[in-house]
């Protein structure tokens, strides 16, 4: 039996290529509602998943991953859910957005304009607790990660690289550079599911300070 | 009912059970870098093998026991005091209120567990209690312990001296030989990789350990879009310098991922310190699967609720 797109990652996780969103996190979805993997990992174009290699063999965990992606996704019933983010842009909330939009010979409010132009889509939770990728951004903006990494980042703060806004839910190091931050609280640790945003979800960010 | 820390040497943390299926939220494991000494500090207390317990890097720490109860350690070797008197790893003692136990730095290997007979108080983060510090989760108040903290104990208890079996015992070395399969971008590393021995620099936390020796210089156009990384990953930056991911390795990351170190060898990783030799071992898949089982096998008796 082949498994064109089944590739293994070490002895106890195998990956599968998934280029588009849409599918990407629904798949990840019956694969994460299946219960049959101890972590669902989607990535920015493929899904991880990792077994229990003292249950199941190389073999059988193949088997099960492509009997399983050879299943049609369900049709996704809830419609795309959009969050409303104020944003405070610039100054202390975001000190790198005066030399972004310097180094990319536009204005602080033209920037801001194209940030809140239209909402953006959340691709994948990772790299630290809660830390949200979006996409949806022109690829055209080019934004290199900061040379130095902040030690300390607070928890709201918004990050641009090229094409991409990151959110950081939780105070941590960080080297993306920052354009602002969000008063609005993105994790309960209490909670079931501690983050606000996860995959799928749309965000729309707005200006907070705007008259 | 409390435990006082006197000194809590280059990091002290307390580390429970990983957290598991939480990765795509990007929530790391955590948990104690060498699951299995701590698995063997808590079974000699008659604890379950992931209950919280201390994790200390490199030793030179102090603990006071503000109440009698059951103790015991594994890990690193060290010379250890409990008021003055040498004790030993691998045995369950007993302290008196009071009692100060006093541990040197580490002889060889990185990390030391001290286990009690007691449920030691810390925050609960999506159902475990491992601190994971960047981002302040779990532990006593998220952070590294320093001297002064005092931490509860409730359900405190006197158990039975008890003896880690001798061929149980791990043997912390300077050189490891760790088995491993290629990782999803061995491509582009040659086969040179497994003859190489390469050495564990300063740059080593619970994140991961850096490594030297000859790796093939990669760009950062060999980045790659992110995926799922994991504790076992051989990452290979820009720079020319491997990083080995530990339990709290971050859950996703695009440098490319060469190596991916057997599940079965993972808790070696934990007691590697700066200077210390990696060989990688080349297995398959059903090899490594092999391992893990004939490993799990020999520790079942003795640890029978813990799992490599």
């Amino acid at each position: 039996m082949s498994h064109p797109n089944i590739t293994f990652c070490g002895d106890d996780a195998l990956r599968i290529e998934a280029p588009d969103q849409s599918t990407r996190l629904a798949r990840a979805r019956q694969l994460q509602d299946s219960g049959e993997w101890i972590e669902v990992v989607p990535g920015r174009r493929d899904i991880t998943v990792q077994f229990d290699l003292q249950t199941d063999t190389p073999q059988s965990a193949q088997n099960r991953l492509s009997l399983a992606v050879s299943k049609p996704l369900l049709s996704e019933a809830h419609s795309m859910q959009e969050v409303r983010l104020p944003v405070h842009f610039g100054g202390e909330s975001g000190p790198d957005l005066g030399g972004i939009a310097h180094s990319l010979d536009l204005s602080e409010s033209d920037l801001i304009a194209q940030l809140t132009a239209k909402p953006l889509d959340v691709d994948m939770l990772g790299f630290t607790p809660g830390f949200a990728y979006m996409s949806g951004l022109s690829e055209e903006l080019e934004i290199p990660r900061l040379s130095q990494p902040r030690q300390q980042v607070p928890a709201g703060s918004i990050g641009l690289i090229s094409g991409q806004c990151g959110l950081y839910a939780l105070a941590g190091p960080g080297g993306w550079p920052l354009i602002g931050r969000t008063d609005v609280s993105l994790f309960e640790p209490s909670a079931d599911n501690p983050f606000r945003l996860q995959p799928g979800m749309q965000v729309q960010l707005v200006d907070a300070d705007a008259s | 009912m409390s435990i006082t820390i006197l000194q809590s040497g280059v990091q002290m943390t307390l580390q429970g059970a990983p957290r598991i299926g939480t990765r795509h939220l990007g929530v790391p494991a955590s948990g104690p870098a060498d699951p299995l000494s701590m698995a063997l500090a808590n079974r000699l207390v008659g604890n379950a093998s992931d209950a919280t317990a201390f994790e200390i890097t490199f030793g030179g720490a102090g603990l006071c026991f503000n109440t009698p109860v059951s103790f015991a350690l594994t890990g690193a070797p060290a010379s250890l005091t409990l008021n003055g008197e040498p004790i030993k790893s691998h045995v369950t003692y007993a302290a008196h209120e009071g009692d100060e136990l006093q541990i040197a730095p580490a002889t060889q290997g990185c990390r030391i567990y001290v286990a009690v007979a007691a449920v030691l108080e810390a925050r609960r983060f999506l159902g475990a209690t491992s601190t994971y510090i960047p981002a302040a989760l779990g532990g006593h108040k998220g952070r590294a312990l320093k001297a002064n903290d005092q931490i509860s104990m409730a359900f405190v208890r006197l158990v039975p001296t008890q003896t880690t079996p001798d061929d149980l015992q791990p043997v912390c070395s300077n050189s490891y030989t760790l088995r491993a399969l290629e990782g999803p971008d061995f491509s582009l590393v040659s086969a040179d990789v497994w003859d190489e021995i390469y050495t564990a620099t300063q740059r080593a936390s619970r994140m991961g350990v850096e490594l030297t020796g000859t790796f093939p210089e990669v760009g950062p156009d060999a980045n790659r879009p992110s995926s799922a990384i994991w504790p076992g990953a051989l990452q290979l930056p820009p720079g020319g310098r491997g990083f080995l991911l530990l339990a709290d390795a971050q859950t996703t990351g695009g440098y490319p991922h060469i190596l991916q170190v057997a599940r079965a060898d993972l808790h070696l990783l934990g007691q590697m310190r700066p200077g210390d030799r990696v060989r990688f071992l080349r297995r398959t898949h059903e090899q490594a699967s092999e391992a893990l089982r004939a490993k799990q096998a020999l520790l079942s008796t003795w640890l029978p609720d813990f799992a490599l």
